[in-house]
């Protein structure tokens, strides 16, 4: 692969007088599990919202695979093989599992035919249960979202992201919330996704980060603090002062 | 001809200042309570019938100028605490609620007041001449009256404990509530002013419109052009676009259809919705 | 089990429906049919604002514009072009389904309060041009016309003058927009509208334009709003610009919200309940719309599923499983702010 997975150049958004993205150019590299880190504020959810368009940017420019982004709009991104999760686990609570994942898969495929019933779809039902499997859900198929388990819902809403196909995978802390069962389900889930997609994860729950990430990004109001391998962002005496040292008080 | 555009221009600003007080009473509502309140212009309508039954009944329009707004405050608390806060939940709901409330007061008010418009008659008669025209002292009693409510009503908000405590909600109930405000209870008394603004607005109207069950209806949309133009969330910006609109549809009906006037207000109105949510008077950055 | 129930009381209703012209008459002639034909067409417009509030979360105050623009378009298309029936009911539906892609490319930019906000100063920015508009639409007074033949030709001539003709008819027409909606629902299309009622953010997430799927949803409403519209201009041989005031409008949001909204044939049931309510009570209570008010109030309350909501939870606890569905309108109203 040539391309870089996901590229920003001088990427900025102000919110009146505070600007939360502020020139911030980065590589992130594909084949390998790239993390975001940083304190509360730093940036780092509002940087996602610019790579998927829900927000504009200001200033600056995002590649993911060599295709620009730049203010595209949500669904153009998604379409373009970005997908995303959210802090706030966010799928259609009123839906049943299977209908959350063919809605995905239906719009992924493009598919919007008013008059076919949804069910007449062989291949893309195949697909549904094939997410749906891949995730563990099987057993829930039928059952409403929205009283599914908090892990089983970030499970689903995994799902829902990986039914475009992506070829760029946001996580936003993914185990956020998360008791250390359904941690260590989520982890291994990550890792094995992460075998065939290139993965952009936040998060802070630092072992989770250092046991799976291979590169770690630091940010800090708004701009990158440093980059590198586990190993050297651990030993880095700039981040031990402004963050890990503050995320100790921090809870 | 030009006594006629001056007198029609009078009288919009007596009218805007009317408005602006019942507007006002709804952009607090809006403000805090995030609900749309179809029933406001009923709650007007209340202050006009309200105030026609005290004075009569009392032979004093000073003692309907009084007791109307205190009742309407209790009646406004009952409403709050027994129709809004348990639909609250319904938050995408609350437009139908105050739509079967509005239902509600205009039957409620059919029924025993009856059917038929009345008129009042001014409790202070007589004309003035101003600028060379004679004008009635009432209307500009009433005038200067809503401008000494409406500037009263800002002198509460900034300068008392309630006042800061219902702006503390509507800037951020989260961390209101962390402070240890309220927030159930300054909803409460935030909506029963409205309440009560509306009905004061409505006996101060009462002499000068005609009183009946219907009368809400058509100042209603008034109000919540008011609103919307001045900025939702803006209280300033209300009482401005109030006033403002209320000067225009005076002047463009002394020319036109006053209709057409209505319709010019509705499109600008549209046009603020849809490109400057945040009303005439912010600045251009969000 | 509840989807058996379901499909039974569907057959129970189509056969009830189609008999009432040879049973109500017996009670008093012609008038029970009369009501039956208002309710099928009203439900129209109360479907109009299900679509978009029970299928796409947006709650629009404003549907009676596109419900005057029926009636007109078919009333004027009578008058001045001498068309017929079917041709009035198209010029009906074309004058809201354009009405309403010029109104909802402009409002669907908004949700939540702000949606229903526009969508009401809309109706009302027409109400108001209609009513000063005499010489084309007779403002207040409205526009009388005679309702051309259904049907004329091979000796057969069929006229909207027989109760029962004009009760077919309607039925008729109502039936298939139920039909085409009914399948509309459960299409890919369908599908995607219920997605963005649950989320709309998720659903940008996956790739949908939500936009447009809100814009389809206000289309398609306006369409459905103007057959209802066309149809009652022909069931009362007028067309008034008093039918685009936004208390229509809201009354139909009562019958949708009433009935159940979210569901195909909730706001069927909302309106039934409420007109023959207002048939029997208003001739001997002069103020039963406080009745009326109240019982909005005390559904938003208790029953914010309706009348739908009712019959499906009473459905699951006979089937023995416990009824404890969240309301469908948890979605719409976590809506951005």
């Amino acid at each position: 692969m040539t391309a870089a997975a996901l590229e920003t150049r001088n990427l900025t958004r102000r919110f009146g007088g505070l600007t939360a993205v502020d020139d911030v150019s980065m590589t992130l590299a594909s084949g390998r599990l790239n993390a975001i880190i940083g304190p509360n504020g730093a940036g780092k959810t509002t940087f996602f919202n610019l790579v998927t368009g829900e927000l504009r940017a200001d200033a600056g420019s995002v590649t993911a695979h060599g295709v620009a982004l730049t203010n595209l709009p949500p669904h153009r991104i998604v379409r373009a093989g970005v997908s995303r999760t959210l802090q706030i686990k966010s799928v259609f609570g009123g839906l049943t599992v299977a209908d959350n994942v063919r809605a995905a898969v239906m719009a992924h495929e493009g598919v919007m035919s008013p008059f076919r019933s949804i069910l007449s779809y062989g291949a893309i039902s195949r697909r549904v249960a094939d997410l749906i499997a891949e995730v563990g859900l099987e057993r829930y198929a039928d059952t409403k979202a929205q009283t599914l388990s908090y892990g089983d819902v970030a499970l689903l809403e995994l799902a829902l992201a990986l039914a475009n196909e992506p070829k760029l995978l946001l996580l936003d802390e993914p185990v956020c919330g998360m008791g250390p069962q359904e941690t260590e389900r989520a982890v291994a889930k990550i890792k094995d996704v992460a075998r065939r997609t290139d993965v952009v994860i936040i998060e802070h729950d630092m072992e989770v980060v250092f046991s799976i990430a291979d590169h770690i990004l630091v940010m800090a109001q708004g701009a990158i603090l440093a980059e590198g391998t586990p190993a050297e962002i651990s030993a880095n005496a700039k981040v031990q002062e402004t963050y890990l040292g503050a995320a100790e008080d921090e809870d | 001809m030009t006594d006629v555009v001056f007198a029609l221009a009078i009288n919009g600003l007596v009218w805007g200042l009317i408005i602006a007080l019942i507007a006002l009473g709804l952009s607090i509502i809006f403000g805090l309570l995030d609900i749309i309140n179809v029933a406001h212009g009923d709650l007007f309508m209340l202050g006009t019938v309200g105030g026609l039954v005290i004075a009569t009944a009392t032979g004093s329009f000073w003692v309907a100028i009084v007791l109307v707004p205190i009742i309407a405050f209790a009646l406004g608390l009952a409403l709050e605490r027994f129709v809004i806060r348990p639909t609250i939940r319904q938050a995408a709901l609350t437009i139908v609620t105050t739509f079967g409330l509005s239902m509600m007061l205009q039957e409620g008010v059919r029924a025993t007041y009856g059917p038929q418009p009345r008129r009042m008659a001014p409790p202070i008669g007589g004309t003035v001449p101003l600028f060379g025209i004679d004008y009635d002292i009432y209307r500009l009693f009433a005038a200067i009256f809503a401008a000494l409510a409406l500037a009263a009503f800002f002198v509460f908000l900034n300068r008392t404990k309630l006042g800061t405590r219902i702006r503390a909600v509507r800037h951020d109930p989260e961390t209101a509530t962390a402070l240890g405000i309220p927030v159930a209870r300054v909803c409460g008394i935030t909506f029963a002013l409205g309440t009560a603004m509306a009905a004061l607005g409505g006996v101060i109207a009462a002499p000068i419109t005609t009183v009946e069950f219907r009368t809400g209806v058509d100042i209603l949309p008034f109000c919540f052009m008011a609103v919307v133009i001045g900025g939702l969330g803006n209280l300033q910006g209300t009482v401005a676009a109030a006033v403002l609109l209320a000067v225009m549809e005076g002047l463009v009906t002394s020319f036109a259809n006053p209709t057409i006037a209505r319709i010019v207000s509705l499109a600008i109105m549209s046009g603020v919705l849809l490109f400057r949510p945040h009303g005439l008077f912010a600045g251009a950055t969000r | 089990m509840s989807a058996a129930v379901n499909r039974a009381a569907l057959l129970v209703l189509a056969a009830a429906l189609l008999a009432v012209p040879q049973f109500l008459p017996l009670l008093n002639a012609g008038f029970w049919t009369n009501v039956v034909t208002e309710i099928l067409i009203w439900s129209l417009l109360a479907t109009s604002v299900n679509l978009l509030f029970g299928y796409v979360g947006l709650l629009s105050f404003g549907q009676a514009l596109y419900f005057g623009f029926g009636m007109y378009g078919a009333a004027l298309a009578v008058t001045h072009w001498n068309a017929g029936f079917w041709g009035g009911t198209l010029a009906g539906i074309v004058a809201a389904t354009l009405m309403a892609v010029v109104a909802g490319v402009l409002a669907v930019r908004l949700t939540w309060h702000y949606f229903a906000i526009i969508t009401v100063v809309f109706s009302l920015i027409f109400y108001f041009a209609a009513m000063s508009a005499k010489p084309i639409t007779g403002g207040d007074d409205g526009l009388s016309f005679s309702a051309p033949p259904v049907f004329d030709a091979f000796g057969l001539k069929l006229t909207l003058a027989d109760t029962v003709t004009q009760y077919y008819v309607v039925l008729g027409l109502t039936a298939l927009c139920y039909g085409l909606l009914w399948l509309i629902l459960r299409s890919p299309l369908g599908l995607r509208f219920e997605a963005v009622r649950e989320n709309d953010r998720r659903a940008r997430l996956i790739g949908i334009n939500v936009y447009l799927c809100r814009l389809t949803a206000f289309i398609l409403a306006g369409a459905v709003a103007g057959l209802a519209g066309a149809l009652f201009a022909f069931f009362g041989r007028y067309a008034s610009a008093s039918y685009m005031f936004y208390h229509v409008s809201g009354e139909a949001t009562v019958w949708a919200i009433v009935g159940g909204v979210g569901t195909l044939l909730g706001p069927l049931f909302g309106t039934a309940l409420l007109i023959v309510f207002r048939e029997l009570v208003s001739t001997v209570w002069e103020n039963y719309l406080f009745a009326v008010g109240a019982l909005t109030v005390l559904v938003v309350m208790f029953a914010p599923r309706g009348l739908a909501g009712l019959w499906s939870d009473g459905l699951a606890k006979l089937s023995g499983r416990s009824a404890s569905q969240p309301d469908p309108q948890a979605g719409a109203a976590e809506a951005p702010r």
